[in-house]
């Protein structure tokens, strides 16, 4: 079969495969595919994925270049009623397309292994970071003891994530760091992430968790090494305002509820906090008790129009003094 | 031969219509009528009974009614349908008719609605009703792509997105590319073997009536009071075994098409091994024979395990078992290790049957043999040894052992060895061939460059680090779409307008069918490449909200997802128009080798009034006086390169 290509075609073939390699080329360039690195981690996956993507530019400009030549050469005319040459198959080239794909997985596979290896290596003294998710929210728990709603990580040092959730799995996972872990309900499973750049960037959930999954969001803040040491130490800034507020922040009660003031507290999948006053009343109870029934017993009264879907564990999760601060906060906001 | 000859006789003999109360009692709609209920009547009175016996508080208990009645009406149905009869007969020790072939072929459109025993009809069956499920599938999928045109919530709920999403993948995958295969499969592959029909034809039977029982379960679970299952097509545990009562629906529902599922492959592999006509080797069969002895394999192996795994969620919900529940000793992990060991080999069953009618209309469009036919089947078998080690590449992030992790990157890399064999084979057909573009080898090609690009994003998933942070994302949806869109639904069409003609007896309109091609290709592209994008960029899957930068790219995604679901009228049209006036299509319009094409359009009522001897290679195009098959009365000496029609 090789003998019949003629050198001509052979250059028309390797014009068409040229002018493939260049489009796809330029989609893989000119379009701003990956989101900008803030950790060493995110760089290393950027590297496989550019060197996955100079092979799969070779493989797809061969194989298109392959299929627009025959489309255009062999295309038989409409009264041609002849059959092609009766080729049955050619051994060296099936073994040639056997062994260069081989050859080129196994080397996507020893970079991808290399990088996986260095992006689970956390150095012999990393920031410990506790990382509980809930139905709808996550809650970051430094050596310290103290919990916020939202991630605060230093520029430069080793960050391991011990990563927990109380009811369903839950994925964390911020685009700018690329690592991504779930956590499992009754499991505790791990990531490195070692920030490079310093700013604010989304956290997300990616493992559909119910009815709140699309809110279930926060945020990572990376700040320099020195800044970050003065944020432990000034507590953070969780406690300007009421401590309700800042219950309210860390149980991530805005993915579900709207309550207005609150930045991020826009959910539509539960009731509207702000008519608390009027529920109670349709409720038939005292506003304070109906606000603690409410989260500690969600299925006792369900608002009419809303599902049935807070989660039934938060009693168990919230401890009372905090409880009691949550409920004195949203009964003072309902007045 | 002369058994044949008997067999139609019998089947002239009109079979005496039922009359009066025997019309209740004969198998069919009416006695599903009164022989349902019944059902319901058990379905209802076992658990109240045994609750009540043993004490149970409360007796009346929703859950556990259903999870019974789901399994007691349908066979209610069948029952009352027929589906049992012979077997009852035969068991019971009455007589049973051996050469009664009433309720085999179809003289008219009411015998598409009964039990029938015609691997023809059954064909028919199947292929119509999946087409229909596609439809609703892909209604759902416009409806919440309407609600993702824009970010914040717009016409639905959280719960109901939800369900739109999980429903659209279950009716795709479950009621739409896996039995739209076992159709055409159906209707093919005993006509490719040289047999009169499949190798249990009641069996066959049965296992299409359980398709639309599968089909309406999915669809009911939907709009049951509370809700429907929302926990994605996936279902993972533990958050499936807390959603509203329409799960249950979900969870039976996927028994009933795994069932399904595993008659027809068992079937496919009975009559692939002992039903062959006498020539025909294995290395004489026709590539999308080889394809679906792969597949069948794969679904009698894998398909237990995805009824394991929803059963395991089904008891944890309705029985209070912890399977999975890590409150009770449960390994939350398990459901997923379990769920993917089908679902891994489940891809391939979406893919190989469509690579073997691929093989078909390439090498007979192309007017050339299939090239390296051998490797061609060779790598389908290794495919189908590979497609169980790589399952937990759907895992890398889920926080399975960490080891596990290489090795099954490893393996999903070599898969795509033996999966790029067959794409340089193919392309390797069409060279130096004389290519005609009808509609099959359009599809053909959409499939091959669209599979291309799927499997080379493919390879970016299987390598863990870029897997790590393209996971759960819109990568993975349009990596997905690309290789069960633009590959496994790609080849359905191709050959369903390859064997139009032969279904039918009637020509499909060449100029709508190369339109629909266009409109979907183009309308394909449109809507899932751009969500490559989205995906790395950051945007999650299976959300109805997202961030308001991607806003522009979802808007664009929508409305060409319009245009796409638009395509599908241009074919259904299609259908439709030139089923009813479509022009005769001669016994073999393609002029092709294989056994199909040498029988009227449509075949005779048992295939072959005279039973083939294969004597050749099933592809030898261009071959000087070639031949695949002979007909009994001729001289076995070939005489002409050019292929007999007997139509």
């Amino acid at each position: 079969m090789l003998r019949r290509v003629r050198r001509g075609s052979i250059f028309q073939l390797l014009g068409i495969a040229a002018i493939a390699a260049v489009i796809t080329s330029l989609v893989a360039v000119l379009i701003p595919w990956l989101p900008n690195p803030a950790s060493e981690e995110a760089k290393r996956i950027h590297f496989v994925y550019w060197f996955t993507t100079v092979i799969c530019i070779g493989v797809f400009a061969t194989v298109a270049a392959v299929m627009a030549y025959s489309v255009i050469k062999f295309r038989a005319r409409p009264d041609d009623d002849s059959d092609g040459p009766p080729i049955h198959g050619h051994t060296k080239l099936e073994i040639v397309w056997t062994a260069i794909p081989a050859v080129l997985v196994t080397a996507i596979s020893i970079v991808s292994a290399i990088v996986l290896a260095q992006n689970s290596r956390a150095g012999s003294h990393p920031l410990v970071v506790k990382v509980t998710a809930v139905q709808f929210a996550w809650k970051f728990t430094y050596p310290n003891g103290k919990s916020y709603g939202y991630l605060t990580l230093p520029k430069g040092r080793h960050v391991k994530l011990d990563i927990t959730a109380n009811d369903v799995i839950h994925s964390f996972w911020s685009p700018e760091l690329s690592q991504k872990q779930d956590a499992v309900p009754g499991q505790h499973t791990h990531l490195v992430v070692t920030p490079s750049r310093t700013g604010t960037f989304p956290v997300i959930c990616t493992e559909l968790c119910g009815l709140g999954h699309a809110l279930m969001r926060s945020h990572v803040t990376i700040l320099p090494a020195d800044k970050f040491d003065a944020w432990v130490k000034s507590g953070g800034q969780a406690a300007a305002g009421p401590p309700g507020l800042a219950v309210f922040q860390e149980n991530g009660c805005g993915g579900c509820h709207t309550l207005k003031g609150v930045p991020g507290a826009t959910g539509t999948v539960g009731p509207d906090l702000d008519n608390l006053k009027d529920a109670a009343a349709k409720a038939n109870q005292p506003l304070a008790a109906f606000i603690k029934e409410s989260i500690v017993k969600p299925d006792a009264y369900i608002a009419p129009g809303y599902p049935n879907a807070m989660p039934p564990n938060f009693g168990t999760q919230i401890p009372a003094d905090k409880l009691g601060q949550l409920v004195q906060y949203l009964e003072q906001k309902a007045k | 031969m002369t058994d044949l000859h008997e067999h139609e006789l019998h089947e002239h003999l009109p079979a005496a219509a039922p009359t009066g109360i025997h019309r209740l009692t004969a198998p069919g709609w009416l006695r599903v009528l009164w022989v349902m209920p019944i059902f319901f009547g058990i379905g209802l009175g076992l658990p109240l009974l045994i609750r009540w016996l043993a004490h149970w508080d409360p007796v009346w208990k929703g859950s556990v009614i259903l999870t019974v009645e789901l399994v007691t009406v349908p066979l209610g149905f069948l029952v009352g349908l027929g589906g049992f009869d012979y077997w009852a007969y035969y068991a019971s020790g009455k007589p049973t008719l051996v050469d009664d072939h009433a309720s085999h072929g179809a003289k008219s459109w009411r015998d598409y609605f009964r039990v029938n025993t015609d691997h023809k009809v059954i064909g028919i069956q199947y292929v119509v009703t999946t087409i229909i499920f596609f439809c609703i599938g892909g209604l759902l999928a416009m409806l919440f792509r309407a609600e993702l045109a824009q970010p914040g919530d717009q016409y639905f709920n959280p719960q109901t997105f939800n369900v739109l999403v999980s429903n659209h993948a279950a009716l795709m995958i479950f009621l739409f590319v896996i039995p739209a295969f076992a159709g055409l499969g159906n209707y093919v592959i005993p006509l490719m073997l040289g047999a009169a029909d499949m190798a249990f034809p009641r069996l066959n039977a049965l296992s299409f009536w359980l398709l639309p029982i599968a089909g309406v379960m999915l669809v009911a679970g939907m709009v049951t009071p509370g809700g429907g299952p929302s926990a994605g097509w996936t279902c993972y545990a533990p958050l499936c075994s807390h959603q509203p009562l329409g799960q249950v629906f979900f969870n039976m529902g996927v028994q009933w098409a795994g069932a399904s599922s595993i008659m027809t492959a068992l079937n496919f592999l009975v009559t692939i091994i002992t039903m062959r006509a006498p020539g025909m080797t294995f290395w004489r069969m026709p590539l999308l024979v080889w394809a679906n002895f792969t597949t069948s394999l794969l679904v009698v192996i894998a398909t237990p395990f995805i009824a394991g795994s929803q059963f395991f969620v089904m008891f944890d919900r309705v029985l209070h078992t912890h399977f999975f529940e890590p409150g009770g000793g449960g390994y939350v992990l398990g459901y997923q290790h379990i769920f993917w060991f089908y679902s891994h080999p489940a891809v391939y069953i979406m893919m190989l049957p469509g690579f073997g009618i691929i093989s078909e209309v390439i090498a007979v469009m192309s007017r050339k043999p299939v090239f390296g036919y051998r490797l061609m089947a060779l790598s389908l078998m290794a495919i189908l040894v590979l497609g169980f080690s790589v399952w937990a590449h759907h895992m890398f992030v889920a926080g399975m052992a960490g080891w596990l992790r290489v090795p099954m990157m490893v393996t999903s890399m070599v898969i795509a060895v033996p999966t790029g064999i067959k794409i340089f084979s193919w392309l390797a057909t069409m060279w130096e061939g004389r290519i005609h573009f009808t509609t099959p080898m359009l599809f053909a090609l959409g499939f091959l460059s669209m599979f291309v690009i799927g499997g080379l994003s493919g390879i970016y998933l299987a390598s863990v680090p870029i897997d790590i942070h393209a996971s759960d994302t819109y990568f993975i949806v349009a990596h997905i779409h690309y290789v069960l869109f633009g590959g496994s639904v790609f080849t359905i069409f191709a050959g369903i307008y390859y064997w139009f003609p032969k279904m039918t007896g009637r020509m499909y309109d060449e100029r709508l069918g190369k339109l629909h091609f266009w409109l979907t290709f183009i309308g394909f592209n449109l809507t899932f490449f751009p969500m490559h994008y989205i995906g790395l960029q950051g945007m999650p899957r299976r959300v109805a909200d997202y961030s308001s930068r991607f806003a522009d790219v979802n808007l664009f995604v929508s409305i060409a997802s319009f245009g796409l679901g638009a395509s599908t009228l241009v074919f259904l049209y299609n259908m439709v128009k030139s089923w009813s006036h479509g022009e005769r299509a001669p016994g073999n319009p393609w002029r092709a080798l294989t056994l199909e094409w040498q029988v009227s359009s449509p075949p005779p009522i048992f295939n072959f009034d005279e039973i083939p001897q294969v004597v050749g290679h099933p592809y030898e195009y261009g071959v000087p006086g070639a031949r695949h098959a002979i007909f009994g009365s001729e001289h076995p000496t070939p005489v002409t390169s050019e292929p007999v029609g007997t139509g």
